[in-house]
């Protein structure tokens, strides 16, 4: 298998000469299974773009392109750069679009479709040239076809969003983005009058159990791609709750779940790519940089597993 | 004139649509909307809030258990569901299903007001709590008795807000003619509450021990060995709410031979109603209270 980053940037795409080296482009994955040359795309923000450009418009173009989207979650910035990726105007075009459904249980099509209408875009669904076929998915272990097993995971986000292992011949992919570590929601402080010890033990029991299950979710992943936007001082600082995970925590979890490689991404768009090196230089193994066990992802990187 | 309805694959799909969309009781839907609106409001009162509501409880209870199928084993703690789904989403699905409310009205209770119904469930399920503790279970089983307690009703939402007319009449019929609820149901409407409770559980597989909670609380030795002494439990906690007339679900005469089967099978002694006439009416009480601090 082989991983191309299109996008590692998080929230918004946040371009300017702060973000060269590192990249501005929201998530876009793209996954190829070389020896059967299949294409899975993992999230369609800004990113996705480029990869369309690619896809539609180089000398190695392939017409038709038959592809498969999986979109870890619905917030804006994993779905703006869809209607941008050229394939989907392109009547030969056949897509199928993954991803996890919201509490209202709205079908994705809805969902995705949403930004493809006159207020927002020039086109709406129905006029793109691409058959598209939404798929909803929750959480569990799905074969794919030719030999790959999907298995899902829900994250801790505050929208449904839905990590992804990708295993084929011997080999496992993951992501874990957004998401951060599941924490006791109930008050745990004694002396604080809303305290409640039954809500605080049972909290702390659910805590221990979704963390468990998450590591168990990427243990012994030949490379795991994680949400790493802030760090543990940070994220202390006031960030708790909104759906993003302090680096510290993700490489204490990475080694614990003996993870082979661990590639953090989802960078918050305010850091820059001289942030992004010196936390680097802080957490990341010496070495040749596609060589390292931890990783800053980086826009253009490519990996194999 | 009571008769058998004639069209009962007519009613099951009115039934069904209910289901699909059950609206919240109006009793707590205005603390719901003023929890989930206030953007400092804390778990401890979000889950509060949401325990007081059978129909939110089931929900919530419906989007972990569909959403979490790989899990093998149905949740049936609030609380876990919280930590899992997280406090925004919880509030978006509460929001969700309050606002359905508001623009559904709540008109069509004939039989018995919201308020009644809601004292009934929640009484049932601070009963079976309290028996849960009084038998020496984990805190986290009374809180699956409790929420089982508060659920075993739900089967009579659909059937009173399909057929608002018919089910004053089963409950009329059941006051006078000391007649077994739910065959009344049965012959007016062709399917009971607890029918239909059992198909809400399925539908939003909320687990075999709701499922049988839901459907045999009536006829608690019809219940799995597995399940039987949760839906024993569920079974006394309700005729101990109907004798101690703990608001009302249309069904106001307790059956005293059931009550004397169930309390010598859960184990506890007749002379603890009195008992709980105090302690339940403490907790409903504070309930009460912490829904009106925010309707003022």
């Amino acid at each position: 298998m082989r991983i191309k980053f299109w996008g590692v940037r998080g929230s918004i795409p946040s371009p300017g000469p702060n973000t060269v080296k590192y990249g501005g482009n929201t998530l876009c994955l793209e996954l190829r299974l070389q020896d059967q040359g299949r294409l899975i795309i993992i999230d369609a923000g800004s990113g996705i773009r480029e990869l369309g450009d690619r896809l539609s418009f180089s000398k190695n173009a392939k017409d038709p392109l038959n592809t498969e989207i999986f979109l870890t979650h619905t917030h804006l910035d994993h779905i703006l750069g869809l209607p941008f990726f050229a394939p989907i105007h392109n009547p030969r075009t056949r897509l199928k679009i993954y991803g996890p459904v919201t509490c209202e249980e709205d079908p994705l099509e809805d969902v995705i479709g949403g930004q493809l209408s006159y207020r927002y875009f020039p086109l709406r669904q129905h006029e793109l040239g691409a058959s598209i076929e939404y798929i909803d998915l929750k959480e569990g272990n799905f074969d794919i076809g030719q030999g790959v097993t999907l298995i899902t995971k829900y994250l801790n986000h505050p929208l449904l969003t839905l990590g992804y292992r990708i295993e084929y011949g011997n080999k496992a992919i993951c992501t874990a983005y957004d998401t951060e570590p599941f924490y006791n929601l109930f008050c745990t402080d004694p002396s604080d009058p809303s305290y409640d010890e039954f809500l605080a033990s049972e909290g702390d029991g659910a805590v221990k159990d979704e963390n468990r299950r998450m590591e168990a979710f990427f243990k012994d992943a030949d490379l795991l791609i994680h949400d790493g936007q802030y760090t543990q001082t940070e994220y202390d600082s006031g960030k708790r709750g909104w759906g993003h995970s302090p680096i510290e925590y993700v490489i204490a979890a990475a080694r614990r779940a003996n993870v082979k490689r661990l590639a953090i991404c989802h960078h918050d768009p305010m850091r820059t790519d001289s942030q992004l090196d010196e936390l680097s230089q802080l957490f990341c193994n010496e070495g040749i940089e596609g060589d390292k066990v931890i990783f800053f992802a980086r826009e253009g990187q490519e990996v194999k597993v | 004139m009571n008769h058998v309805n004639p069209n009962r694959e007519g009613h099951l799909k009115r039934i069904q649509a209910t289901i699909a969309r059950m609206p919240s009781l109006s009793t707590t839907a205005v603390r719901v909307l003023e929890a989930c609106n206030d953007p400092q409001a804390s778990a401890n009162d979000l889950q509060r809030v949401i325990s007081l509501d059978p129909v939110l409880t089931g929900r919530v209870l419906k989007l972990i258990n569909s959403a979490y199928f790989a899990l093998g084993q149905p949740i049936t703690s609030l609380t876990r569901a919280i930590i899992m789904l997280g406090i925004n989403t919880v509030k978006n699905l509460a929001l969700s299903f309050a606002i359905l409310k508001n623009m559904k009205g709540s008109g069509s209770f004939h039989a018995f007001t919201t308020d009644e119904f809601w004292l009934h469930c929640l009484g049932v399920g601070v009963v079976a709590k309290s028996l849960a503790g009084l038998k020496g279970l984990s805190p986290a089983e009374q809180e699956a008795y409790f929420v089982a307690g508060l659920l075993h009703d739900l089967g009579k939402l659909p059937l009173n807000k399909q057929f608002p007319e018919e089910y004053f009449r089963v409950c009329q019929s059941s006051g006078k003619e000391h007649d077994p609820f739910r065959l009344s149901e049965d012959r007016m409407l062709g399917i009971d509450h607890c029918k239909v409770g059992a198909m809400i559980a399925r539908r939003w597989r909320l687990g075999v021990s709701l499922v049988e909670t839901l459907s045999h609380h009536h006829q608690p030795d019809d219940s799995t060995e597995n399940s039987r002494d949760l839906v024993s439990t569920i079974s006394l906690a309700n005729q101990i709410a109907i004798e101690l007339k703990i608001g009302t679900a249309g069904d106001c005469i307790s059956d005293k031979a059931m009550l004397d089967q169930l309390t010598d099978r859960v184990g506890v002694d007749y002379g603890i109603l009195g008992d709980f006439h105090q302690s339940v009416c403490g907790e409903i009480e504070k309930a009460r209270i912490f829904l009106e601090i925010v309707q003022k």
